[in-house]
């Protein structure tokens, strides 16, 4: 017999037919992957899936996957979630092949459970567990009376800068209020015209709701049925008019946070100075490996010298809507938030600066973590304190994607004639349109 | 022309086809991978986006109390065509065409004129050098150019810096992404109107030479009339392509805050997708730029086709 029987009449339909009767084979066979993908029928340990971007996640995961046998977790790195990786995570939720588990920022989880894709993992999260993290945190992630989503870090704001360019502009001490914020800003210039105390980031509008929080700035009070929507309170009036005059006169550098720009820039030693969260340190170790020992952190200034902190981002693992298997991804998330094992694979050689949103990690966080950049400097301790003065009261509201999109479109503007108060103006319009049109409730 | 004459004889002596069950099943078996591609990769996904415009999600009291789907009808619509960000992206799209069309079709044009004339050397090293940016993809090329335009990073900017010239690349988005297009798209073109140069009877051009034609007006007025459908053409996919303008503003929307997140209809549909988690809203801004791009296709087709049609006459 001929080992190839159906040659001829292939040959006779052509390739064209082949290719299509492949083509929709393929497609039959990737959506049955997709539907059938569960195994949790099945005997041996439970498969999840967990997309994230955090420093040293991958680390985090072998090391789980180490430690026991129940739960195998596969990991997929993902652009950071403003950079790429939230729009990929909808996308993923919308076409229903969502991961079981991934991470959300505090700012865009309220927005996540508002348009349903996070599970409400409430009755796997009991009391005691809750227990376990920073109230902040846990704050954070209850909305509506549910929980959410498990809080890995908080990341209270603050200032990181270059010891020896402060040096030569003869500042002695790092700035405790805004205002010898803005003279050291003015040495710095003085000493060196091309270099800046800092940048205004137009791109990252969390950089500036930090300092509007710190400021006593509440934007969302979320009410009985309705959300309260103010987002010109006194403090961020403080916090826009007190920037827009430190960009109209020049004392900061303004460019996109993490771009070539503002690398490069640091890399040549014309930023002097860095806003940024707890994280920030770990992320700047990598950024700029030949300056070390050359720089410290402080607490933020404040306008009235009292410690006072918002923070900027801070990371939490939630579980997608339509997992199946959230039982094997609280699982993972609680070891991965609340373990020691975890924190000292996260933070080994430095890579990150996280401050765990369980205080009982807090001294493994600190003895895990060196840097280089920053000498012997005691990060760890001077987080704990920011921490303790971040403001409460501060919530975020369900449509910060159309709340930061205005707040981005409007800051490119603030060199041209733009000013910061008219952008928080223009999110506040945005925000509420947005908030209606979803049928959400707001007043004032 | 000679040779079409012959064609149509055998077209109409053609026998009609004999009706059989073989004979008339082979076309439509022929024809059956197009049109289940077509359906699969092209209607369906139309008529998905179609639906998906016509609802919006709804919540209630706070916002987390779960979703419903109501149909709105033409809602999404009527928001879209409200929304000053989207109509903004519509007139930065025809500020973009405006530069770039006439920029990138008369350079390449200039181009192949070159190429094709009798004094140009090394023809295949310059077809193949002027190609070259096109074989980058767009992403790529995005990358690259916005690297050149950072400042403290360019070596360009550095060097403009130094010489006094203080201008923002990135401050500017139309210059900024025309530049680009142009970078990427003047190769690919000027080797379709090279390719049509070539294909002109020498005979033609041997005697408008012999008549004392010099060759600036040998180009203008027998190489440019005989490629007008290569240069319709290749003005129509360019002013299709426009439209879909994404990748390159998106990757320089990272650098650059100017390009705002809806700076062409494309990302404000991207944005209210993945950003605002409105597909309701993204399906319908879709649907009117697909609205626009049939209209703005039909109108040039329209355009041409008389003028073209009218050469053909000429040429006959």
């Amino acid at each position: 017999m001929s080992p190839f029987p159906f040659s001829r009449r292939r040959s006779a339909h052509g390739p064209g037919v082949a290719a299509v009767t492949a083509l929709g084979l393929v497609t039959l066979v990737a959506c049955g992957a997709g539907d059938g993908a569960d195994s949790s029928a099945r005997k041996g340990p439970v498969s999840i899936t967990f997309w994230g971007w955090t420093k040293g996640t991958q680390e985090v995961v072998d090391a789980f996957n180490a430690s026991q046998n129940d739960v195998r977790v596969k990991f997929q790195e993902i652009p950071a979630g403003n950079a790429g990786g939230y729009a990929k995570i909808s996308n993923a939720v919308k076409a229903g092949n969502a991961p079981d588990v991934f991470n959300v920022e505090y700012p865009q989880l309220p927005d996540f459970v508002s348009r349903g894709a996070v599970q409400d993992i409430s009755e796997q999260v009991p009391g005691d567990l809750k227990s376990r993290y920073l109230p902040q945190a846990i704050r954070m992630t209850t909305l509506g009376g549910a929980t959410w989503a498990l809080p890995l870090d908080i990341a209270p704001q603050t200032f990181y800068y270059r010891t020896d360019i402060f040096e030569k502009a003869k500042i002695t001490s790092p700035p405790k209020t805004w205002d010898e914020f803005r003279a050291d800003a003015q040495k710095i210039k003085e000493a060196d015209p091309q270099a800046r105390i800092a940048t205004f980031f137009p791109d990252d509008a969390s950089a500036f709701e930090a300092m509007a929080w710190q400021a006593g700035g509440q934007w969302f009070k979320p009410e009985k049925d309705a959300w309260k929507v103010d987002f010109l309170d006194e403090g961020t009036k403080k916090a826009a008019g007190y920037w827009q005059k430190m960009i109209d006169d020049d004392l900061v550098h303004v460019a996109p946070s993490f771009s070539q720009q503002w690398t490069a820039s640091l890399q040549k030693g014309r930023t002097a100075g860095y806003l940024g969260a707890s994280w920030g340190a770990g992320v700047m170790g990598s950024t700029l490996p030949d300056q070390s020992g050359k720089w410290a952190a402080a607490p933020m200034p404040t306008f009235d010298g009292s410690a006072a902190s918002g923070m900027v981002g801070g990371s939490t693992f939630a579980v997608s809507k339509d997992s199946e298997k959230a039982e094997a991804a609280v699982r993972f998330a609680q070891w991965a938030t609340t373990t020691e094992a975890s924190i000292k694979a996260r933070i080994k050689a430095g890579a990150s600066s996280a401050y765990p949103a369980a205080p009982k990690l807090v001294p493994v966080a600190k003895s895990a973590f060196k840097s280089a950049l920053f000498g012997d400097q005691d990060l760890y301790g001077l987080y704990s304190d920011a921490a303790k003065s971040i403001r409460p009261g501060w919530a975020w509201g369900p449509v910060m994607g159309a709340t930061d999109g205005s707040l981005k479109d409007s800051f490119a503007k603030v060199q041209k004639g733009g000013d910061i108060t008219t952008a928080v103006r223009e999110a506040e319009k945005a925000t509420t349109k947005e908030l209606r049109k979803r049928g959400i409730k707001v007043t004032g | 022309m000679a040779g079409s004459v012959p064609q149509r004889a055998t077209a109409l002596i053609r026998p009609a086809p004999v009706p059989g069950r073989h004979r008339s099943g082979a076309p439509a078996l022929l024809l059956l991978p197009f049109f289940v591609l077509f359906t699969a990769v092209t209607l369906a996904p139309i008529g998905y986006a179609i639906h998906l415009s016509l609802y919006s999600e709804k919540r209630s009291g706070l916002g987390f109390g779960g979703v419903q789907r109501v149909f709105t009808g033409l809602g999404n619509y009527t928001s879209a065509l409200g929304d000053q960000a989207f109509l903004d992206g519509f007139g930065n799209l025809a500020l973009y065409c405006l530069f770039y069309i006439p920029l990138m079709i008369g350079l390449s044009l200039l181009l192949a004129l070159l190429l094709d004339s009798a004094l140009a050397r090394a023809k295949r090293f310059f077809q193949l050098a002027l190609f070259l940016p096109h074989a980058v993809p767009g992403i790529i090329a995005a990358l690259i150019w916005m690297y050149l335009y950072t400042p403290n990073v360019s070596p360009v900017v550095g060097a403009m810096e130094s010489a006094g010239l203080e201008f923002s690349m990135l401050g500017n988005p139309v210059p900024a992404v025309v530049n680009i297009a142009v970078w990427e798209w003047t190769g690919y073109n000027m080797i379709i109107f090279f390719a049509a140069l070539q294909a002109i009877p020498r005979e033609l051009l041997e005697a408008a030479v012999v008549d004392g034609a010099a060759p600036l007006r040998v180009a203008l007025s027998i190489k440019l009339p005989l490629i007008r459908p290569s240069l319709v053409m290749a003005c129509l996919f360019t002013v299709i392509g426009s439209l879909q303008l994404f990748t390159e503003p998106m990757i320089l929307h990272g650098a650059a805050p100017d390009v705002v997140t809806s700076w062409t209809p494309n990302m404000y549909a991207y944005t209210a997708a993945f950003e605002r988690n409105d597909y309701g809203l993204a399906a319908a801004a879709s649907v009117l730029l697909a609205l626009a791009a049939a209209a703005l296709s039909f109108l040039v087709t329209r355009l041409s086709g008389g003028r073209s049609g009218k050469a053909k006459g000429a040429e006959a």
